[in-house]
């Protein structure tokens, strides 16, 4: 019986997929249908050896498209959700999509993208071989509640069987590993950097295992109570410059990258970690990281009156994205305007909540670079205030409660580049104003 | 104006911090001298010697965490509140003052001070706007929370809208004497101008010009639109 609404609901599936294709319609459709018809289809699907997950609350994407880029190099062939969804439904398309009749995924490899919190359901079909944890940070907390809730449900639906890849450098990402027999670990331990950035807050302060006073010393912690500490990471970016966006890894191999921002730095790391486990040659690896230009629209260039611009994606309600747009624009060479944009905080939902731009550490603009700041959308009276509390100069902030006046008000004469700063959300209602014209 | 900010560390998931620095920011608008001082696990204050006392929203367990270290200043607690002083819990944080809090593992004692039990559940999420007879204008904000407080004789607000499903309340929060306790989170005080000069002027029993914050007032009226757009409130309510 069973047998027979598989085959149903996977050629259901890749109907609804094919026609999709055509009107333009989301990915999770296929999968959702076929869940309805048999909700654990996936357990009967045979999958490929090596399934490798990516979850962590920021890098999925980027980190999952790096891994493809590699395992699509070495002559593998891989079926992967990056073009959809990440909770379940979208998994659920991917695998019936690609798979065949009889219910046979047969790609070298499976390679999914999951929702942290969605790990819940996907993990309970599928067991991952290996499992990236990016971080677990501040993150949407008015749909996540806060990180120790996220990292409480990775830890409760992580299959032991999986070998997890870790982020050492995140405390939470970091004490996952009680739960399985095997972790491997990846940091960055080059000298003089700062991993975590942003001195507004601090969730380091107490050992996420036993609530002790944490000893933080650099980038480095442990916990005199229980022990717990930060590992040596297996794969280390042993030197980096933000300014020049290069990084090392294991002291010998040079990469190159499009984006200077430690985020980018951890998703590169991480898939060069995966690189190393699958037995790729490292060599290669970072050839095939070095300059490789994601194509994910976190990042767009665009020119507004003669002067170049780039967009970048810092996601509303995550502080640490923000922080680290700010990270960038700083170490960009040269003066420059910046402008952030806070009209709707989530596609997805609605909330007025605007208490995250309070974890949000301003006083990282402070730099002689920026010459002005310009504040614009519905929440502009709340970035307004903020930016009150911080040591960013007033005299230098404009705002406007509409995007097009903002951009519009922005100085013809002037010749620096402006960096615009928002969200999925907004996005578009800075590139389709009319002085903005894309570049490619 | 001397204000003391408790646990400031390891309780300030939501930027509750930002409603000491409100008040400190307004008093100073006002010419009036504020200092703050940060408090944090095993370390001593003298409450008496303070004019204001806050504390801030945690997860589930750094909110237990302060909750064994706030033991010892229990007593300082009742005797400063007792004496009508001003103190604002957001977020979580005022659960501790119930007589219990049951969580999935087990119960944990309160400090007593306040006549409620709190279960945690679920976790509820959401958009809010409160009333309390004080304030003319309603107050707007979120609740993240998984604890329910057991219902209470002297809540601090009325519920006018909440935009999720559970936890369907009619009140909100504690008050008792001076004592503001409020499940809402953040910046409660930056958001509510209102609330911010209301709190300010009974710290410091004299009247207070709110000239400084005109862009808080435009942001709540923002907030409150939003949210009225799906609640559709009738118009004497924001009278």
């Amino acid at each position: 019986m069973n047998r027979i609404k598989v085959i149903f609901s996977i050629i259901a599936a890749k109907l609804t997929h094919f026609v999709g294709k055509f009107v333009g319609k989301g990915t999770s459709k296929p999968g959702q249908i076929a869940l309805k018809i048999l909700p654990d289809v996936l357990n009967y699907i045979k999958l490929p050896k090596t399934i490798i997950a990516v979850t962590g609350s920021n890098g999925k994407s980027s980190t999952v498209n790096m891994i493809y880029h590699l395992l699509e190099n070495n002559g593998l062939s891989i079926a992967c959700n990056n073009k959809g969804s990440n909770q379940l439904e979208g998994v659920t398309t991917t695998v019936l999509t690609n798979a065949t009749l009889s219910g046979k995924l047969k790609h070298d490899v499976l390679l999914i993208e999951c929702d942290e919190r969605y790990t819940k359901f996907i993990f309970k079909y599928i067991k991952p071989t290996y499992c990236v944890v990016t971080n677990l940070y501040r993150d949407q907390l008015t749909r996540n509640g806060h990180a120790e809730e996220v990292f409480d449900v990775i830890r409760e639906h992580i299959p032991s069987s999986t070998h997890l890849v870790l982020n050492t450098d995140d405390i939470l990402v970091s004490l996952l590993s009680e739960k399985t027999e095997k972790a491997s670990w990846y940091g960055i331990s080059a000298p003089n950097t700062q991993t975590r950035v942003g001195n507004v807050y601090n969730d380091a302060v107490l050992c996420p295992s036993c609530k002790s006073k944490m000893t933080l010393e650099g980038n480095d912690y442990s916990c005199d109570s229980c022990g717990f500490h930060r590992h040596d990471p297996d794969c280390a970016v042993t030197s980096l410059s933000l300014k020049d966006k290069k990084i090392t890894i294991d002291g010998q191999y040079d990469i190159s990258l499009m984006t200077g921002s430690l985020f980018s730095f951890y998703n590169t790391l991480a898939a060069f970690t995966v690189s190393k486990l699958l037995n790729f040659d490292s060599e290669k690896t970072a050839s095939l990281l070095s300059n490789y230009e994601l194509e994910n629209g976190r990042l767009t260039r665009f020119c507004v009156n003669n002067r170049e611009g780039t967009l970048l994606i810092a996601k509303h309600e995550n502080s640490t994205a923000y922080n680290q747009c700010f990270q960038l624009v700083t170490s960009s060479e040269g003066s420059c305007d910046v402008m952030i944009v806070v009209d709707q905080i989530s596609r997805k939902y609605f909330t007025g909540d605007t208490s995250w731009l309070w974890d949000i550490d301003f006083n990282l603009l402070c730099d002689k670079n920026v010459n002005q700041l310009i504040l614009a959308g519905k929440y502009v009276n709340d970035l307004i205030v903020r930016l009150s509390f911080s040591d960013f100069p007033q005299e230098k902030i404009s705002h406007f409660e509409d995007i097009n006046s903002a951009i519009e008000s922005m100085d013809n004469e002037a010749q620096e580049p402006v960096f615009v700063i928002t969200c999925f959300s907004d996005q578009m209602k800075v590139l389709n104003n009319p002085c903005v014209k894309k570049v490619k | 104006m001397r204000i003391l900010h408790l646990y400031h560390d390891i309780l300030n998931l939501y930027g509750d911090y930002a409603n000491v620095e409100a008040i400190k920011r307004l008093a100073q608008a006002n010419e009036v001298s504020c200092t703050v001082d940060k408090i944090s696990l095993g370390e001593d204050a003298d409450f008496s010697q303070y004019d204001f006392i806050f504390m801030g929203s945690s997860t589930e367990k750094n909110q237990k965490v302060a909750l064994e270290d706030f033991r010892r200043f229990s007593d300082q607690l009742k005797n400063y509140v007792d004496s009508g002083k001003v103190a604002l819990f957001t977020g979580n944080a005022f659960e501790i003052l119930g007589k219990t809090i049951k969580d999935n593992t087990k119960v944990h004692n309160g400090l007593g001070l306040l006549d409620f039990d709190v279960v945690e559940g679920d976790r509820v999420s959401e958009d809010i706007i409160v009333k309390a007879d004080d304030l003319s204008l309603p107050l707007v904000g979120y609740r993240n929370k998984r604890g329910v407080i057991s219902s209470v004789e002297s809540p601090l607000f009325e519920v006018l809208y909440q935009n999720s499903q559970k936890d369907i309340i009619k009140t909100e929060g504690v008050r008792y004497k001076n004592l503001f306790c409020t499940h809402l989170i953040g910046p409660v005080l930056v958001k509510n101008p209102h609330f911010l000069l209301y709190i300010s002027e009974l710290i410091l029993n004299k009247e207070l010009s709110d000239d400084s914050l005109k862009y808080n007032q435009l942001s709540y009226e923002v907030t409150f639109n939003e949210l009225n757009k799906r609640a559709n409130l009738s118009d004497d309510i924001k009278s």
